[in-house]
């Protein structure tokens, strides 16, 4: 059940009504939206729902039990982060690292007798680690109490909105959230219209037809395609993934903001980025804070000199690129960035970047530089292989004496993408505020103008949302 | 995400424009409901949204609706290069 589907469409209509019927009863909606979390987490496999059982049970009782000074307080919260990780890393990793050991042992010449295990996939089980660990780590650190209620914390691992792809919600931002009923006017209504129906145009819109008409057909067999193509293929899915993702953390955000519950932002014009870190900083913001908070920071972060920073820095972003998926192009990619952000690291400390690093002119090569950084990691991000991307980059050496396929669309939606990632922070929130001025008439004309225009463009085919498979 | 005061800060306005929004939604391309509901009707309990759906598609074409946003469709999807048929 995705949010651009008739499905969720149905859901979200039902939702909505129930939770602000209860809304002067705190406790019944909290129960109410649970079942209705459980259920959407349901509709994709029921089986699935013990996975989240157990996950938030665990969270619930660590949380409890480290929360004061205890015995074996540091053991009880490292059994609980390792009981996350390990049923993460039993359903996303195992079969990588057992095909790793196959092939080195291979190499050696030895037998090793060991099977697949072939599960499937938990659909968003990287998101709801990311959440419970977040949970017990923060009430560890003193940053949060401990709730009593197992009914909070389930509700805040599988809340509806963030469960499949994030944003990544930080207890101590959603649990207090809980304790009281919220009201309709603490919420803009017109931003979060403007996001949700923003989101849809950049989902159903520029992503599905960058999907069909370039990103995906290019990825399948760069062999096939031209020069032109294969270039013009890694700057469309920079826009495509740009698109898609926060299409649909911003759908999340209105989606929640409508039934009474704040998350926080995911993206802010990641493409303008000057250097690395800046990149991280606009780009799946969540994920980067998360990363820094509960692994980098773990780490060290950057208290221990300029190597153990440099290596914090790595192991974090190695890390982070496999997160996104069992595959060596995702550690490289992660390995990508974790140089580029020791360079960065490196450069904006420097001597030189003290005396020139505000001119004009070095801002556009930095901005520059990080753009074409970033675009040719997304070709290992996006590759389904090693080999496919020494496919891909032999063709953009030789052309494969193919014709070009693309059509005028396709640049069309790479600079609409541009535009739309490039709008001011509080655009949106201006915009918003001047539709809460009108009367619901014109908020509903302008709502149903847009959903039709999104409607028209919308293509036939649709791709599924890229960090559903994470 | 601002927190000021504004004009549908009642719960029940927003939900009504929602939902008017939706509904216009699936008048002005009706084809894409009754496929999903037929799709799920092999047992036949969707047979009564099924037949509603179905009547309001025969309204949207009868008033023209319907076949304004598949020109229209048709028209985008001829230049974004698709072959909609």
């Amino acid at each position: 059940m995705l949010f651009p589907t008739i499905e969720f469409g149905l859901f979200f209509s039902v939702s909505l009504a129930i939770v602000w019927a209860l809304n002067s009863y705190n406790d019944l909606k909290k129960l109410v939206l649970l079942a209705l979390s459980l259920a959407f987490y349901a509709s994709w496999n029921w089986r699935f729902l013990l996975l989240l059982l157990a996950s938030a049970g665990v969270s619930y009782v660590v949380g409890l039990y480290v929360e004061r000074e205890r015995p074996f307080r540091r053991a009880v919260l490292a059994a609980g982060v390792a009981i996350d990780l390990g049923i993460l890393g039993y359903f996303k990793y195992l079969d990588f690292f057992i095909a790793q050991a196959m092939t080195l042992a291979d190499t050696l010449g030895l037998h090793l007798p060991l099977n697949f295990v072939n599960v499937t996939l938990p659909v968003a089980i990287s998101f709801l680690t990311f959440h419970a660990i977040s949970y017990i780590v923060d009430v560890y650190r003193g940053r949060l109490k401990a709730s009593r209620s197992p009914v909070d914390i389930l509700l805040y691992i599988s809340f509806f909105p963030h469960l499949v792809a994030g944003p990544i919600v930080r207890a101590h931002e959603f649990l207090p959230q809980l304790a009281s009923p919220r009201r309709a006017g603490d919420f803009s209504f017109g931003e979060n219209m403007l996001l949700i129906l923003g989101g849809l145009f950049k989902k159903m819109v520029i992503a599905n037809y960058l999907a069909v008409r370039l990103v995906d057909p290019v990825f399948t067999d760069p062999s096939q395609f031209s020069r032109l193509d294969l270039i013009v293929a890694i700057y469309a899915y920079a826009a495509q993934i740009y698109a898609d993702f926060s299409a649909y953390t911003d759908i999340a955000i209105g989606v929640a903001a409508l039934l009474g519950y704040r998350f926080p932002q995911n993206f802010n014009q990641p493409y303008r980025a000057l250097g690395i870190g800046d990149f991280w900083r606009r780009w799946h913001m969540t994920l980067s804070n998360w990363l820094r908070d509960y692994l980098y920071i773990s780490l060290g972060g950057n208290r221990h000199g300029a190597w153990r920073t440099a290596r914090n820095l790595m192991l974090t972003m190695l890390l982070g690129g496999l997160w996104h998926g069992a595959n060596w192009t995702f550690l490289i990619w992660g390995g990508m960035h974790g140089a580029a952000l020791i360079v960065d690291h490196a450069w904006r400390r420097s001597a030189t970047f003290a005396r020139v690093g505000s001119r004009p002119w070095v801002k556009v090569i930095d901005w520059a530089i990080t753009l074409q950084f970033v675009c040719l990691a997304w070709l290992f991000f996006r590759a389904p292989s090693l080999d496919a991307v020494g496919t891909y980059l032999s063709g953009v050496l030789t052309d494969n004496g193919a014709e070009s396929t693309i059509v005028p669309i396709v640049p069309v939606l790479i600079a609409c993408a541009a535009v739309t990632q490039a709008l001011p922070p509080d655009f949106r929130a201006r915009l918003g505020r001047r539709l809460d001025n009108r009367g619901p008439w014109a908020q509903g004309a302008f709502a149903f103008v847009t959903l039709y225009l999104i409607l028209v463009m919308a293509p036939t085919a649709a791709a599924p949302f890229i960090y559903f498979q994470f | 995400m601002t927190d000021k005061p504004h004009s549908a800060a009642n719960p029940w306005t927003r939900a009504a424009i929602i939902y008017v929004v939706l509904a216009l939604g699936v008048f002005a391309f009706p084809g894409g409901f009754v496929s999903w509901l037929d799709d799920r009707n092999a047992s036949g309990w969707l047979t009564a949204p099924l037949a509603l759906a179905q009547a309001i598609d025969k309204v949207s074409a009868a008033v023209g609706v319907k076949g304004i946003g598949q020109a229209l469709r048709k028209r985008f999807a001829t230049f974004a290069g698709e072959d909609e048929g």
